[in-house]
């Protein structure tokens, strides 16, 4: 285990500068290049404002910090889990190489993707600094702890993903369908609290990744520490990826070669 | 110290048939059957053993599909045997199909950033080296283009100086020597040669049997999988021409 990690670390040059090269080429002779990542969710809020808050009676200034908190989150969950069933394949030719510890390619992955998630993060940051003031010192710092679990989140669902997709090709197509479901189940672009008053709460509170939007949210839209039920059913999903991806990959490291 | 040991090592890739299977099929075998996909197995590798320690240079020669590239990536530790143990000790590193595991994107100072810290270089310790790269690779000005401007040569002449600068206890090399243009293979060998002789422990594979009697002291002949004959250099290959000769002695 301790020896897996120091392997790791010892290939932290070779994963780092992937992830530059990874960025990199997306924007290639982009004019904009990560502007996109960060226009997007500026873009889909200021449409999804422009129908959903006459509609549900809300305030914009409430609902557009909401709603790019809950993009933000949702695009780098989506995002990571897509890329991560590519994952593997996208190392191929590093796999057939040399043996190296295979939880570096899912890394690579999330990395990228949380660059991008980072950025998004810091324009709902100044969005709502400009709209509603700055927040709660001690608050915002409670982010650090909820996105180093949702980075964890991204890493082992890509990993898991990944590992699937090897073994199993449709899961890429079944992942973009689940994710679609998930994205309507999941209060992202609709107020919980409406859910609340139609009595069909119990949609928020069996779903762990209505938790990692509290997460986010709590702290940057009130100004409060998350509740700390949040922060174990967050901690809770993330351990069960975390172990059931360290399962696979102890029982596939040196098999999943003959998959691909 | 380098050692590699293999013990009755063999190794049977599962391979499936046919590509694709429709849902009906997977949902009716998956329910009467254990395995929805049929599966051809191909046994690689049989029962080798082997023992290769420090200062041994090692040919390995056969026909196509007899495992030599497989018995290369079980020494390398790519794949893991099906049966049997392996067991090495020293750093390795390898040369395989030698334009595998470029970023086309990236130019040629980046891609030797790449593969350089994948073989567990840091910045600090190929600083000296990428100059070393450079200069063997002859490329010059094109190092600054992406990959993918590159000619087949161009990629292994980089590949071939990258994988030879950095200087590793246990060299395991794939069919190398007729890289690049007619200059370059007389440089790639003098280059070779300079590695079997600073490498403590080197296995080669290569149908350029002149190369290998000049430069392995021992010599494994695989057939189908198996060891056929290990020795000598001149004595191995001796049975291997033979064996390559047989069906034309039997047509006459």
């Amino acid at each position: 285990m301790v020896a897996y990690l120091a392997d790791i670390w010892r290939l932290r040059y070779f994963w780092s500068s992937l992830v530059r090269i990874d960025l990199r080429n997306r924007y290639r002779r982009s004019v904009l290049g990560i502007g996109w990542s960060l226009l997007h969710p500026i873009l889909m809020t200021a449409v999804l404002c422009a129908v959903f808050c006459p509609l549900f009676r809300i305030d914009y200034r409430q609902f557009a910090p909401y709603l790019l908190a809950g993009l933000a989150f949702w695009n780098f969950l989506v995002t990571t889990s897509t890329n991560g069933c590519h994952c593997f394949f996208q190392g191929e030719a590093y796999i057939r190489q040399q043996a190296a510890p295979l939880v570096i390619y899912p890394l690579r992955t999330v990395l990228g993707t949380a660059i991008h998630g980072l950025a998004a993060m810091s324009v709902v940051l100044i969005f709502t600094w400009c709209m509603n003031g700055f927040g709660n010192l001690p608050a915002l710092i409670s982010l650090v702890p909820s996105l180093t679990l949702i980075f964890l989140l991204g890493w082992s669902l890509a990993l898991c993903f990944g590992i699937t997709n090897v073994i199993f090709q449709d899961t890429q197509h079944l992942t973009e369908v689940l994710f679609q479901i998930l994205f309507y189940l999941t209060p992202v672009m609709y107020p919980s609290k409406l859910l609340a008053e139609r009595r069909m709460d119990w949609l928020v509170r069996y779903n762990p990744l209505a938790s990692f939007l509290e997460l986010v949210r709590v702290p940057i839209l009130e100004g409060q520490l998350p509740p700390w039920s949040a922060f174990a059913t967050a901690l809770g999903t993330v351990l069960v990826l975390m172990t059931a991806g360290a399962i696979a990959v102890s029982r596939l490291e040196r098999r999943l070669i003959f998959y691909l | 110290m380098a050692l590699i040991d293999l013990d009755k090592v063999g190794l049977t890739f599962r391979v499936r048939t046919y590509g694709r299977i429709t849902f009906k099929e997977y949902l009716v075998k998956g329910m009467f059957r254990r395995r929805a996909t049929q599966t051809m197995e191909v046994r690689a590798l049989d029962d080798i053993t082997l023992r290769l320690g420090e200062g041994d240079r090692i040919g390995i020669i056969g026909a196509n599909g007899a495992g030599k590239s497989t018995l290369l990536r079980v020494l390398a530790g790519v794949y893991q045997p099906t049966a049997g143990r392996r067991t090495v000790v020293g750093k390795i590193a390898s040369l395989f199909e030698i334009t595998l595991g470029f970023e086309m994107e990236a130019n040629g100072w980046e891609n030797i950033g790449f593969r350089g810290y994948f073989q567990g270089e840091t910045p600090r310790t190929l600083r000296d080296k990428v100059a070393q790269i450079a200069e063997f690779s002859e490329l010059g000005d094109f190092l600054n283009m992406p990959l993918r401007y590159y000619s087949a040569g161009m990629l292994v002449r980089l590949a071939f100086s990258i994988a030879t600068t950095i200087q590793p206890e246990i060299l395991i090399v794939d069919e190398v020597l007729s890289a690049g243009d007619l200059a370059f293979q007389c440089k790639a060998r003098a280059r070779i040669e300079q590695l079997f002789d600073h490498a403590r422990l080197v296995v080669m594979v290569s149908h350029d049997l002149q190369s290998i009697a000049s430069l392995c002291n021992r010599v494994i002949l695989l057939d189908h999988g198996r060891i056929r004959q290990i020795g000598p250099a001149a004595q191995v290959i001796a049975t291997y021409e033979q064996q390559a000769h047989a069906p034309e002695l039997k047509a006459a």
